[in-house]
């Protein structure tokens, strides 16, 4: 099969290129240095099937940065049968730089003019055809983003394979041309492939060719010594580069028109990079954008439309045109109680003081609005009056508050799809003719373990649909120049906040990407704060504890999400700070970044990620959570003895003991040994989500299933009013059952959002740190990351005068750390 | 008990089984369980996935 490389400078549209012709899926980013690894695929509209092979992107074939020496090896190495050299239209002069080394080496070769489409809406042209003569490579425009110009692009690329081409050079005018002429005549006599590239870079004092032609180096520099420029001096690689921009500009700036003669015209994106990249306002304005993001993502009241505490919009219980009647026309009411409690905490029943028997089988409470009923035990309950299908559709978007989108969409997945599929199920096992306790492991272990974490699917989505919508706007890449004046001054430069917003979506390719950064020590600092922004696995973590604290606190879901988040982002920049200031000191290298320009996102790459994110989240879900869930409910149903435990007995089972053992390591971050009876299940689900941090909620929905699965159990912990509320619902009510206080559920999120991450990542920081010592030191900083963050957090919200003895902590290690800079300062001093 | 548990008992079994396995045998192929989340562009795992296909 015959094989074509892409090669282009950074954001210059491979990836895109690369998707169009092999109908993959690869991540596209609207920043230089999304691709760190070449890739291939194949191109199946030619006469032949064509291997693709996408290369990093790179400015130069100098071995500056890991990539230029990944694309220099591939195409000197492999021998691709065409060098596809991808070129900026928006930004020729500076793409063809690359293309005259391109030349340089004996290999076919086309140009594709790509982004013209955005060259001609500005009314520029670019003579292809004088382009193609200069060059002596066929140059075709296209638009990879709107495949224009692909086919006849891949026809010029398979014609030209099939030829052979010997490199040229554009220094053959330049005062260089005669050394760089002899030393590829001595090459050619060593039978070196490629000789006027690797002359042209052994004149240049290539680090690598140095090593590579030893023997070659000593007659380069005796040819060197008869050569000296007035303004270079000595430095051959400058005068070669010099040499290479005159040509360009002299030969290839007349191939464009200009509509508009004014050099330096503001385009959009200048103008709006006035307002974005402000130098006061661009970071306020990038908190408000991740704000409502996650108020459109999690919000139950849209933009407060609904105003604040009860609101002013009907519920739509109160039209009966949306409640569903029985034969007679009477509504139809839940049995499921929502027990009524009196201010000591005591359930209210039929014999209280105030309770009136209507005779209808409902009863009045004096003070209270609308009718009650009573359980077999006579409790009082509120009944809840039950939608018909068109209310219930309605109630996804609406139901006395307007819904935000990712509400919207989780209702109509949650409560229309998924809940409906696993009702079903469990109602036709629950009359099968198994045993208890095999209804008990399909039920509550399997299907209650396995939707508590598909619940999650829709905000997990909403949530990336929106940051790749600000990652291929080019938004993201600006905001790695806003944060790199205040990231600076913690020892990171922007270019490490990158991979960071990676990891809102995964820590693995975050950690991957962190081979972007030039300096070791940065990049170590990177890798290790990488977990701590919050991953898509993290979400259902942070999305039902924060539906606990919800009704617990009354906060809205979307704050408690966005306060977390941030949590996470002070906790790497603190962490970065510490680092950088002691085990990982040293320079801050520059940050330099092409600013893409702003475009539209591409809808079919959105859908194309989203679809991705939706199948690796359901294999996951059916493979590592379903096999998690089985053992956690076998384990969580045997005692040591191996007896099989009833529901009411998980509290003697062996994941029990274990848990129980290990609780008051806990204690001082909040869930420890304080929490009541079933404390345990806090710290079994935060264990469970060191093999994936969807099994925090999956745990939880197994537990919870099984306790509510025992009206016995349910009415002792309090959770017999939500009966027949499965899945998150009743994750929400063992939470809140299990005593612990809102504080303690912070430094619960806390802990799972900053300690070690799944195995997929640690085993990832394994492989890029490449260093066992530093890999160990990096488990440890989790562990004791997560510790910290979450006792600080847990004490803080339960004493608030505990603040101060943080402040003063903290104060003491900074003034430590300061001290200990500076007489290590003044010791260098003394030895310099 | 009856046959509907035995082969829950079995399913069960085999599921965990062969999801322990699967993993075991990917780590030995040098390729860790994908946890990439659809970025399989960034992804090592994937991409060595890609590369044996």
């Amino acid at each position: 099969m015959k094989r074509f490389a892409l090669a282009g400078n950074p954001n210059c549209g491979k990836t895109t290129l690369f998707n169009s012709l092999t109908g993959s899926t690869a991540h596209v980013g609207n920043w230089p240095g999304v691709t760190v690894d070449k890739r291939d695929g194949v191109y199946k509209k030619c006469a032949e099937p064509i291997s693709i092979v996408d290369l990093p992107g790179i400015y130069s074939l100098s071995p500056y940065t890991p990539e230029e020496v990944i694309a220099r090896n591939y195409v000197l190495d492999e021998k691709p049968d065409c060098v596809i050299n991808i070129v900026d239209a928006t930004n020729l002069e500076r793409n063809l730089y690359l293309t005259t080394q391109l030349l340089e080496i004996d290999v076919p070769m086309v140009v594709a003019l790509n982004m013209i489409d955005a060259v001609e809406k500005v009314g520029d042209k670019i003579d292809e055809k004088a382009l193609e003569n200069k060059l002596g490579v066929p140059v075709v425009k296209i638009s990879a983003l709107k495949e224009k110009g692909l086919k006849e692009l891949m026809d010029k690329a398979y014609n030209e394979s099939r030829k052979k081409r010997v490199g040229v050079t554009v220094l053959k005018d330049s005062p260089l041309a005669h050394v760089i002429g002899d030393v590829k005549i001595a090459l050619e006599g060593q039978n070196v492939a490629n000789p006027l590239f690797h002359a042209v870079k052994l004149v240049e004092n290539d680090e690598i060719e140095v090593k590579m032609h030893k023997e070659t180096v000593g007659m380069v520099s005796a040819f060197k010594k008869t050569f000296n420029d007035d303004i270079f001096g000595n430095d051959f690689e400058a005068m070669v580069a010099d040499a290479r921009y005159k040509y360009i500009s002299k030969n290839f700036a007349p191939v464009v028109t200009h509509k508009n003669k004014e050099k330096f015209k503001t385009s959009a994106s200048d103008k709006a990079d006035k307002i974005l990249t402000h130098k006061v306002w661009g970071i306020p304005i990038f908190l408000v954008v991740l704000f409502l993001i996650f108020h459109l993502t999690f919000s139950e009241n849209l933009f407060l439309l609904n105003g604040f505490g009860d609101g002013w919009m009907p519920s739509l219980s109160d039209n009966e045109a949306f409640l569903e009647k029985d034969d007679d026309g009477n509504v139809v009411y839940e049995d499921n109680l929502d027990y009524y409690m009196t201010e000591d905490g005591d359930y209210l029943t039929v014999g209280s003081e105030g309770v009136t028997d209507n005779g209808n089988g409902t009863y009045s409470i004096e003070g209270e609005d609308g009718e009650f009923v009573a359980d077999d035990e006579g409790r009082l309950g509120s009944r809840v009056p039950v939608l018909n299908y068109g209310g219930r559709w309605l109630a996804t978007i609406y139901d006395g508050t307007i819904y935000s989108p990712g509400v919207v969409v989780n209702n109509i997945w949650n409560d229309m799809i998924v809940g409906e599929i696993a009702g079903r199920i469990q109602e036709a096992v629950d009359g099968s003719e198994m045993s208890d306790w095999a209804k008990g492991l399909i039920n509550n272990g399997i299907i209650d373990g396995i939707t508590s974490v598909l619940s999650f699917l829709p905000p997990i989505l909403v949530l990336f649909l929106f940051f790749s919508i600000l990652e291929d706007s080019g938004y993201m890449a600006r905001i790695a120049f806003i944060l790199d004046r205040m990231f600076r001054k913690f020892g990171l430069s922007g270019r490490a906040f990158l991979p960071m917003i990676m990891g809102f979506g995964c820590s693995v390719p975050a950690m991957i990407n962190t081979r972007t950064l030039a300096d070791e020590k940065e990049r170590t600092a990177t890798v290790r704060v990488i977990p701590f922004f919050s991953c898509g696995a993290k979400l259902p973590i942070l999305t039902a504890v924060a539906g606990a604290l919800v009704i617990g606190t009354g906060i809205s879901a979307d704050l408690i999400t966005y306060s977390m988040y941030l949590l996470g982002i002070i906790t790497a920049i603190v962490s970065v700070l510490l680092m950088r200031s002691t085990s990982l000191k040293g320079e801050t290298p520059p940050f330099i970044m092409e600013l893409p320009a702003y475009h539209a996102p591409q809808f079919k790459n959105l859908m194309a990620h989203l679809w991705d994110k939706t199948k690796h989240f359901v294999k996951k879900a059916f493979t590592i959570i379903l096999a998690s869930t089985i053992v956690i409910w076998f384990l969580t149903h045997f005692d040591f003895q191996w007896h099989i435990l009833a529901d009411e007995k998980i509290n003697e089972s062996i994941l029990a003991k274990i848990s129980m053992l290990v609780q008051p390591i806990f204690t001082p971050v909040g869930f420890g040994s304080q929490l009541g009876e079933y404390g345990w299940v806090f710290v079994l689900a935060a264990v469970s989500g060191l093999i994936a941090k969807e099994n925090v909620i999956s745990t939880f929905g197994t537990l919870a299933a099984c306790l509510i699965a025992n009206p016995a159990v349910a009415a002792e912990i309090g959770l017999a009013n939500i009966t027949s509320e499965a899945g998150i619902g009743a994750v929400k009510a063992m939470i809140l059952a299990t005593g612990i206080s809102v504080p303690g559920l912070l430094a619960f999120i806390a802990f799972n959002m900053t300690t070690i991450p799944c195995f997929a990542a640690v085993g990832t920081a394994k492989a890029e740190l490449q260093d066992k010592k530093r890999y160990k030191w990096t488990l440890l900083f989790w562990v004791a990351t997560s510790y910290i963050v979450s006792a600080m957090v847990y004490t803080i919200g339960s004493w608030w005068w505990t603040a101060f003895i943080w402040a003063a902590v903290v104060a003491a290690v900074a003034v430590v750390i300061v001290m200990r800079n500076k007489k290590l300062a003044a010791k260098q001093n003394v030895l310099a | 008990m009856g046959a509907w548990e035995i082969l829950l008992i079995i399913a069960c079994a085999g599921i965990v089984i062969a999801v322990s396995v699967t993993s075991i045998i990917k780590k030995k192929q040098g390729k860790h369980d994908c946890d990439c989340g659809g970025d399989c562009a960034h992804c090592s795992a994937c991409q060595s996935a890609t590369k044996k296909k």
